[in-house]
């Protein structure tokens, strides 16, 4: 499985990182190390196996809303701003 | 050195107050921890706070819980109410815990004493405590070697008498294998025994919450304490706890023992002696010794290295300067806010991140992550058709003993297979203890480790106790 310096920086774009073009290097050759080791799994015949999957409502709980104010208050008071009783954040829409 | 066990009979006989225990335990770690850097901060305050609470409960004749007066350390990626919880990465510096985690309040329920957090890999990432933002930890059986990680803070608390318990969480093998690098008891119970609820995640269909402490005895004590279903976590498992220490027997007389085919090849010389003799040893007490066939077994390192780091790359995604962690202060435009508020995230996290995106991607998903799933599948059948044979597996808990310091950043792969019998546990989720047999010729800790199915801990723990006995 070839990697290529281009792959790490789309990579890196993806998961909203900066990749600088030294770290894109030492990754490179790191994840080529790496994925070279994982391409043994393709000696492995995986023909017919089905993943194991729960039914999704078996491992939900009940939704009780619950009011905590001091809990409230914490968490807004986490952010670093803050208005009208609210989380100030970023504008992202 | 004080057990667990120990602090428990001397607070209620009298002989010693939790305070007196806590005051011991602050004294070793001022003296020990500047070299050890196993701690990255100690709550004094609190813990002799907790510690005379528990005191006075004596004094009032009520009934003190089970693990009353006994100082613990938790990992920094277990969070307690109004203490930071940094995952020892510059991304969450100035995190302080709004909630306590279900195993925190657990502790505290059982007047256990919370004496401060312990040092880590950075979001749990590594296998020699090397990429915390605070620094190294120094193995204390020889202080220029790793600890093992990524719960090498936890670990070395423990082995160096700061703490007679400590809380670590293991993904691929980061409570027992540092347990074995330092010479300490390391059990991850099976997936789903301990609530996660309020532990910072890595990957989640492997993390668990595990214990580190001098015995095995203490293991089982902390455990059942922590041990159960909790509302919070859905993938949490609705069982009746045991009391393990009632399971206990008296020599291994019809235990059968998994010894699976070809685990001893490519081992450090001195580890595989060790666990040769470990193997032995369990003979002499009753123990049967049964080859198993887990001819998959030996995939479970690439499946479990694009897995976690898959899940990782979802999980982390929550620290984006918005919803969690840093926060850039003056970005371009939105994109350029999120690269600028992920920038603190160290390389070790960075590049699982990228292994993760990579393998992700719709070229590579069905090469890379499905395949994977699958193999991690026919791992899981494995281990089941195996216990249908045997009670326990045993194997090494790594390939070699602790490595020096630095000996390994060049070399990510190398650093990888440290993980290679432990990770294993994870991917079948099965509970798994480490536990001391013996030194290699440096005087270096080798750990053997003894795996059970989901729901079975008991019968690791038996084996375990029984092994350790009149060592």
């Amino acid at each position: 499985m070839e990697i290529t310096k281009k792959d790490v920086e789309l990579s890196g774009k993806l998961a909203k990182m900066q990749v600088s073009g030294q770290e894109a290097d030492i990754y490179k050759e790191q994840l080529e190390a790496l994925f070279k080791w994982v391409a043994e799994l393709q000696a492995v015949n995986t023909d017919g196996v089905e993943l194991t999957q729960t039914a999704l409502a078996a491992h939900l709980r009940q939704d009780n809303p619950v009011e905590d104010p001091a809990l409230s208050r914490t968490l807004i008071s986490a952010f670093n701003e803050e208005k009208d009783d609210c989380a100030k954040v970023k504008k992202v829409l | 050195m004080m057990t667990v066990c120990e602090i428990l009979t001397d607070i209620q006989s009298g002989k010693r107050t939790a305070e007196d225990v806590t005051r011991a335990c602050l004294e070793k770690i001022k003296e020990l921890n500047p070299k050890i850097n196993a701690l990255v901060e100690v709550w004094e305050e609190d813990a002799l706070k907790q510690a005379q609470a528990v005191d006075a409960k004596k004094a009032r004749g009520e009934k003190l819980g089970a693990l009353a007066g006994v100082p613990v350390a938790i990992k920094d990626n277990i969070l307690y109410k109004g203490h930071k919880a940094t995952c020892c990465s510059k991304m969450l510096e100035n995190y302080v815990a709004p909630y306590n985690a279900t195993v925190v309040e657990k502790l505290l329920a059982a007047d256990a004493v919370i004496i401060g957090r312990a040092n880590m890999d950075e979001f749990a990432m590594g296998s020699s405590n090397q990429t915390s933002v605070y620094g190294p930890v120094h193995n204390p059986v020889d202080l220029e070697r790793v600890p093992g990680g990524s719960s090498g803070g936890s670990a070395a608390a423990v082995a160096s008498g700061m703490v007679p318990a400590a809380l670590g969480t293991d993904t691929g093998g980061s409570v027992r294998q540092p347990a074995g690098f330092c010479g300490v008891v390391g059990m991850k119970p099976g997936y789903g025994r301990i609530s996660r609820y309020g532990v910072i995640a890595f990957a989640s269909s492997a993390d668990q919450v595990g214990v580190l402490t001098h015995t095995v005895a203490d293991c089982a004590k902390v455990l059942e304490v922590l041990s159960g279903k909790d509302a919070n976590d859905s993938t949490s498992l609705d069982a009746p706890v045991p009391e393990y220490e009632k399971l206990f027997t008296d020599g291994l007389k019809g235990v059968r023992i998994g010894m699976p085919k070809g685990f001893l090849d490519g081992l450090a010389p001195a580890v595989k002696e060790k666990i040769e003799a470990a193997a032995q040893r369990l003979q002499a007490k009753g123990a049967e010794l049964v080859e198993v066939e887990v001819p998959y077994a030996k995939y479970s390192a690439p499946c479990y290295y694009i897995i976690t780091s898959a899940e990782a790359s979802s999980n982390l995604g929550r620290y984006d300067g918005i919803r969690y962690g840093y926060a850039a202060k003056d970005a371009n435009g939105l994109n350029d806010y999120y690269e600028l508020s992920r920038a603190p995230f160290g390389l070790e996290v960075k590049k699982r991140i990228i292994i993760g995106t990579y393998a992700l991607t719709s070229e590579r998903y069905e090469e890379c992550f499905l395949k994977a799933m699958k193999v991690r599948e026919l791992i899981r059948q494995d281990f089941k058709k195996a216990f249908e044979k045997v009670d326990v597996i045993l194997t090494p808990t790594s390939p070699t003993t602790a490595f020096k310091l630095g000996q390994k950043e060049e070399d990510p792969l190398a650093l990888y297979l440290a993980d290679l019998y432990t990770c294993q546990g994870n991917i079948g989720g099965l509970g798994g203890i480490s536990v001391p047999c013996g030194k290699d010729e440096q005087g270096l800790p080798v750990g053997v480790q003894f795996y059970a199915p989901i729901l079975k801990e008991e019968a690791a723990l038996n084996v375990a106790y029984n092994f350790e006995k009149g060592l």
